[in-house]
């Protein structure tokens, strides 16, 4: 595909250039944002997992120093306002397709800014407090009666899905929105019925919360003169926002500019709306006033969209020599109070083989309400919870069946002769070398040395464990992307709707302009985030922003040069036939003439005043194909087995992200997903008391962070496989860190505790979880 | 409502605020300075450290009050005459961050180990004396390097035991 | 946090004027508990009155049999302290493990231990040495000063002005940490003199800080990890939450004071 590369500055370790605003403490993230005559709201939220909204008493707050208002869903629904739409139901052309039950189309409940009829978890909003200050508004939020009717609640995902399950929407028979199958049950049935063995596993794949350092927070502002809203918010992507809030206001998206410039962290919880944008900019304009609005921390936890939570019943079917001939799993997510996504459901299930050829397999994917806060697409959605059920089992097979671990998984992989691949239920693999993966793994991961450090592990008094995962994973996400590329004699622009919080997009995609372009580094910028400049995009998730952006760079270059060719034939006199491109220069054999990019648009300008702002191009790309990174991973821990404390000791990946445009950023990323997939394994987890349906964990006192002292270095390898998909052969690298990390400590740990009974350890492992299995028994947990 | 004075950054200011204005919300709300950021309610996550009287604080758990009289560094006060301190460049050069939301916090506190650490700083010191400071991003690893670095720049190599050099070999290529 | 008015007296005849003028006043110190609980909304006080520029809560001293630490020193002030480290090094290491480094330049040993949080290091310590904890009023024992989760024997308007220690033979403490809020899951403080050897608990109380006497006993007649190899603690007086059960917490007790008396003049952190 033109325009032929030189790579000078793709896969380069460039350092970024977003660092210089953060390290200097002028960044721009939406809490630093004040407007003159702002005042501030607080919510009121629901300490009860379920209950009747019977009345809301506002006198007492409205009475206090400073209280400007207060607000109930019932004023929305007198202004008119709609349901956020959060289209929860994956819909690209590569997506698994989950229904109600039957082929239904799934139900999904209304989510309005507020509630008028019930609170569905603890911690749901159901008015807002506009004050003068934040700390008035606070509050009086305490001060607003709520007269509620406690009504049964469910949290626990297996106990949501029973039949008879208090209801979370009476519009449904029971809480299950989804019910979908795939695969071939006949066939896999009769593969069970052959094979001499069958391992079968259930797990919980528990709760945890993104957990972004910075908390969410909002600042909206009407301008009644220009009757247009502003709505400063981070996220993941300022156009979906602006179209969902334009919707949610009833108005038409050009009434609404979203501002998301820096974003401190994002996870994909912050993927979707939260109820406070909407409020902040329909306040403002109730009170004339700019509204803003920062979440505390403990809001946060009750609060933010969260991750995980999946329920898994999984059987494999194998053969005297150790061939996988079947696979079987029953997997059941749990969406929370409201379904804002079903992306975690939906990409686990495709991936329900993982890296493995099994020829057949049979998968009921299903979905739950519950009375807890909503589920969303977290790091790796939905890949940690199947790579888990999958490499768990595998490892419990090489036990009870005599095999070897590693040997066990080498024999079934999928070989690269296999690409593409399609597995048993209709994911096609782009590319990959998973052997090799997993030969270099053993080799940095020194499994050679295992049994020495072991030895020595022991005669520290401590329990040693060395575990390994293969893994595979998709990134699909939003289809279409749209890039603005511009060239001005100053230099080159490249405006674009992703939306980092951390990957250096301002840096990757300089990168990838300036070698397409054939110009330095340095001349690039990329523009993102205000969507009075960016027009159209698909924001950042599920690996997509990379390779998306690329493909439409690359378009909007090709573009660009044939539209330069003309410019430069005209302004010299000449055929466009006669103008030729190469490594970042126009030559015109005829007139001798060699002009470069700033010089074109120096031209264009003597042309016409069309190019005044420089020479435009607009490239929309839409590109369902999906991709498939891969890799492997080890890790080796040492357990002191008098406390049940737990430290790593080693740490090894190796991804393959197709091509690497930075690798100083992707080491960063896996670097980073690590440490999420390993917080869910150790420390982290929203867990609900049985009893009360209290969430225990709204601080971070309560929800155990990887830390600096908790954490060990890394060790991580990057491979190049280039992906056929998309014109650079990029993958993704922001993900693999997260997948297969829960896997790979469990798979430690039990290594480490073998002696003690079977493994089946709930996460998150904390020290009590481990010393209870050591002197009770993995069983007594 | 009292009148607060102090130095930030080498300048005297003063302003009229609620006695229980947190100096983290003095800083970002009156004077302006939002370099300084608040990520919890507990004391936790460090997002928020800054220097008084030139020893590490985390400004959400002092009052603008406590520190009335007294001098105050923060991330802005941090550069000198436009050159970047060692440790802000080391976490650029080390990629010690990425959403840069937890960075002024984590640079005022390793601008401040640095400086006041009796001993010989080496990985185990950095990762044990850091705990006060979360970062969701970096998994730490490079935040590690790039406080050693900046610490050997600093104190002389002789005070600082590098970690082991990371296992960066060119990416196994392959056209699929 | 609620609306408010800041004191900072600058002797304890102020402190005491200002409290009793107060509606609800409440004394600060560090103010690394009581801020974090008022940003909570979980305490509310219309005044606060800052004890940190009263000079009678300031300095470190020591004569041989006495350690004389001011109420309002914080965590990093003890930690460092050449005459602490001299006359009793455990609890100088103790003060440098609480917390974070941030935390230890702002919270206090007077605050910490008014406040008698039962995962707290201090009160161990301080029980332990058998101190005496002076106030601007009287003098109190450790064993009759700490009273219950939260409690002290501290009456309203009363301030901690410092706290003595005697000098200890030996000392040691092992403590485990929780993961995610960094407190003592459990901590074993234990002291030995000429006269006695006395072991506090602090993390894994009921009641908060407490004296297994089982252990003290036997360490007394035998100062040596063997010697408690058989004493345990009844889990039914432990508390149990997400960080560990009753059960946990008394083998923990056991291990870690095994651990310390292993050790004698040092401070053992685990994980």
């Amino acid at each position: 595909m033109e325009p032929k590369l030189k790579f000078k500055a793709v896969g380069q370790p460039i350092r970024r250039n977003e660092d210089e605003r953060l390290i200097t403490g002028h960044g721009r993230f939406t809490d630093d944002f004040s407007l003159p005559g702002q005042v501030w709201t607080a919510m009121v939220r629901s300490p009860h997992p379920h209950a009747a909204i019977v009345g809301i008493d506002s006198s007492a707050a409205l009475e206090m120093e400073g209280v400007l208002g207060v607000f109930t869903g019932a004023d929305l629904a007198a202004d008119g306002l709609g349901e956020i739409p959060h289209n929860p139901v994956p819909s690209t052309k590569y997506d698994m397709k989950l229904t109600g039950r039957g082929g239904t189309p799934v139900y999904i409940g209304d989510h309005f800014l507020l509630p008028t009829d019930r609170v569905r978890h603890v911690g749901e909003a159901l008015a807002m407090v506009v004050a003068e200050t934040r700390q008035q508004a606070q509050n009086a939020a305490e001060a607003v009666m709520v007269d509620y009717d406690l009504l049964p609640w469910v949290a626990d995902t297996a106990a949501a899905a029973k039949p008879d399950a208090p209801r979370v929407w009476d519009a449904l028979p029971d809480n299950v929105l989804v019910d979908s199958s795939f695969g071939d049950q006949e066939n896999t049935a009769a593969a069970f019925a052959r094979a001499t063995h069958a391992v079968s596993m259930h797990y919980h794949l528990g709760r945890v919360t993104g957990a972004p350092l910075e908390p969410r927070a909002a600042l909206g502002h009407y301008d009644a003169a220009s009757g247009r809203y502003t709505l400063y918010a981070g996220s993941g992507g300022a156009v979906r926002q602006k179209h969902e809030m334009a919707a949610v206001l009833g108005v038409t998206p050009d009434k609404l500019r979203v501002i998301s410039f820096d974003v401190g962290g994002n996870f994909g919880t912050r993927n979707r709306a939260f109820v406070e944008f909407g409020l902040v900019i329909w306040a403002s304009k109730k009170i004339g006033r700019p509204v803003k609005y920062r979440a505390d921390r403990t809001e946060c936890f009750l609060s933010d969209y969260q991750g995980r939570d999946l329920v898994v019943e999984i059987s494999l079917a194998i053969d005297a020599e150790g061939k996988f001939l079947a696979l079987r799993s029953d997997n059941l997510s749990n969406v929370g109070s409201h379904c804002v996504s079903l992306s975690p459901l939906s990409k686990g299930s495709g991936l329900i083989t993982g890296s493995y050829d099994i020829p057949y397999a049979t998968l009921r994917s299903r979905a739950v309400y519950s009375n807890t806060m909503s589920t969303q697409a977290y790091r790796s959605s939905g890949r940690p919870e199947v790579n888990f059920a999958l490499e768990r089992l595998i490892d419990k097979a090489a036990r009870e069946l005599g095999f070897d671990r590693l040997e066990l998984r080498r024999k079934n992989l999928i070989k690269p002769s296999q690409m593409p691949y399609t597995n048993a239920v209709g994911s096609q693999y782009d590319s990959g070398e998973y052997e090799k993966n997993m030969d270099r793994l053993l080799e940095i991961g020194d499994f050679a040395g295992a049994q020495t450090r072991k030895a020595q592990a022991k005669s520290r008094g401590k329990l040693y464990g060395i575990g390994s995962t293969n893994y595979v994973e998709s990134s699909i996400g939003t289809p279409k992307e749209r890039a603005d590329l511009i060239v001005r004699e100053g230099g080159i622009e490249i405006v674009i709707g992703t939306q980092p919080a951390g990957q250096g997009h301002q840096t990757s995609f300089a990168q990838v302009t300036a070698d397409l372009l054939g110009v330095p580094f340095e001349t690039v910028t990329i523009t993102l985030g205000d969507t009075d400049i960016v027009s159209a995009g698909g924001g950042t998730h599920s690996g997509r922003s990379m390779r998306h952006a690329s493909a439409v760079i690359s378009m909007a270059v090709t573009d660009m040069i044939v539209k330069a060719k003309t410019i430069l034939a005209e302004s010299l006199g000449v055929a466009p036939s006669d103008v030729q491109f190469e490594d970042g220069m126009f030559r015109s054999p005829a007139t001798n003439r060699t002009v470069d990019w700033f010089e074109l648009a120096r031209l264009a300008v003597t042309l016409s005043p069309d190019y005044a702002d420089g020479v435009k191009v607009r490239r929309d790309n839409e590109m369902h194909t999906p991709v498939f990174p891969n890799g492997a991973c080890m890790c080796e821990i040492e357990i002191d087995p008098e406390t049940g404390g737990l430290e790593i000791m080693r740490y090894a990946t190796v991804d393959d992200v197709g091509r690497c445009i930075n690798p100083m950023i992707v080491h960063g990323q896996t670097h980073g997903g690590i440490a999420q997939g390993v917080g869910q394994a150790l420390w982290e987890g929203c867990v609900i008391d049985p009893d009360s349906g209290q969430p225990l964990a709204a601080a971070f006192t309560d929800y155990g962070m990887p830390r600096f002292d908790n954490m060990p270095s890394f060790i991580t390898e990057i491979a190049e496989v280039l992906s056929p998909t998309n014109p650079l052969g990029i993958k993704a690298g922001g993900e693999g860190g997260t997948t297969p990390a829960p896997a790979v400590i469990m798979s430690a740990i039990d290594d480490a505790l073998r002696d003690y009974g079977p493994p089946g350890i709930s996460m998150p492992i904390t020290p009590v979880k481990v010393w209870t299995a050591i002197h009770k028994g993995a069983g007594a947990i | 409502m009292s009148a607060i004075a102090m130095n930030v950054n080498g300048s005297n200011v003063r302003k009229e605020v609620g006695d229980s204005t947190l100096l983290v919300e003095f800083l970002r709300e009156h004077l302006g300075l939002t370099g300084t950021h608040v990520g919890c309610d507990t004391t936790q996550c460090g997002c928020c450290v800054v220097h008084l009287d030139g020893v590490s604080v985390k400004s959400c758990t002092v009052l603008a009050a406590q520190a009335a009289g007294r001098a105050v560094t923060t991330i802005e006060g941090l550069a000198r005459n436009g050159e970047l301190h060692p440790v802000q460049k080391a976490f650029r050069e080390h990629h010690g961050l990425q959403c840069g939301f937890c960075t002024p916090g984590m640079i005022m506190a390793a601008v401040e180990l640095i400086a006041t650490y009796p001993g010989r700083l080496d990985e185990h010191v950095v990762r044990e004396e850091m705990e006060g400071n979360l970062c969701r991003c970096t998994g730490y690893h490079n935040i590690v390097r790039a406080i050693l670095a900046a610490a050997s720049q600093m104190l002389g190599p002789d005070r600082v035991v590098q970690p082991p050099a990371d296992h960066m070999p060119a990416p196994r290529k392959s056209e699929g | 946090m609620y609306p408010l008015t800041y004191h900072r007296p600058k002797t304890l005849a102020e402190a005491k004027e200002m409290f009793g003028a107060g509606a609800d006043a409440t004394f600060l110190s560090g103010g690394h508990t009581l801020l974090p609980t008022m940003k909570q909304h979980l305490a509310a006080p219309s005044d606060l009155i800052d004890v940190t520029a009263i000079a009678e809560l300031h300095g470190i001293a020591a004569d041989g049999k006495l350690l004389k630490i001011g109420a309002a020193m914080t965590h990093a002030e003890v930690s460092e302290s050449p005459i602490v480290r001299l006359a009793i090094p455990v609890l100088a290491g103790l003060a440098g493990s609480i917390g974070d480094r941030h935390v230890r330049h702002r919270g206090t040993i007077g605050g910490s231990i008014a406040n008698n949080d039962p995962a707290a290091d201090y009160p161990s310590a301080v029980l332990a040495l058998n101190a005496m904890v002076v106030t601007d009023r009287r003098r109190v024992a450790a064993d009759d000063f700490f009273t219950g989760l939260y409690q002290t024997a501290r009456e309203p308007g009363e301030i901690v002005t410092r706290i003595e220690f005697p000098i200890p033979t030996q000392a040691c403490y092992a403590k485990f940490r929780s993961p995610a809020s960094r407190y003592s899951i459990v901590g074993v403080f234990v002291a030995r003199t000429d006269k006695a050897v006395r072991v506090a608990v602090t993390g894994a109380g009921a009641s908060g800080v407490f004296r297994p006497a089982a252990f003290e006993q036997a360490l007394a007649a035998d100062f040596r990890s063997e010697a408690i190899a058989h004493c345990s603690v009844d889990p039914a007086l432990l508390l149990s939450d997400l960080n560990g059960t009753a059960e946990y917490r008394a083998h923990l007790i056991g291990v870690l004071a095994s651990r310390a008396v292993a050790k004698p003049g040092q401070i053992q952190s685990f994980k």
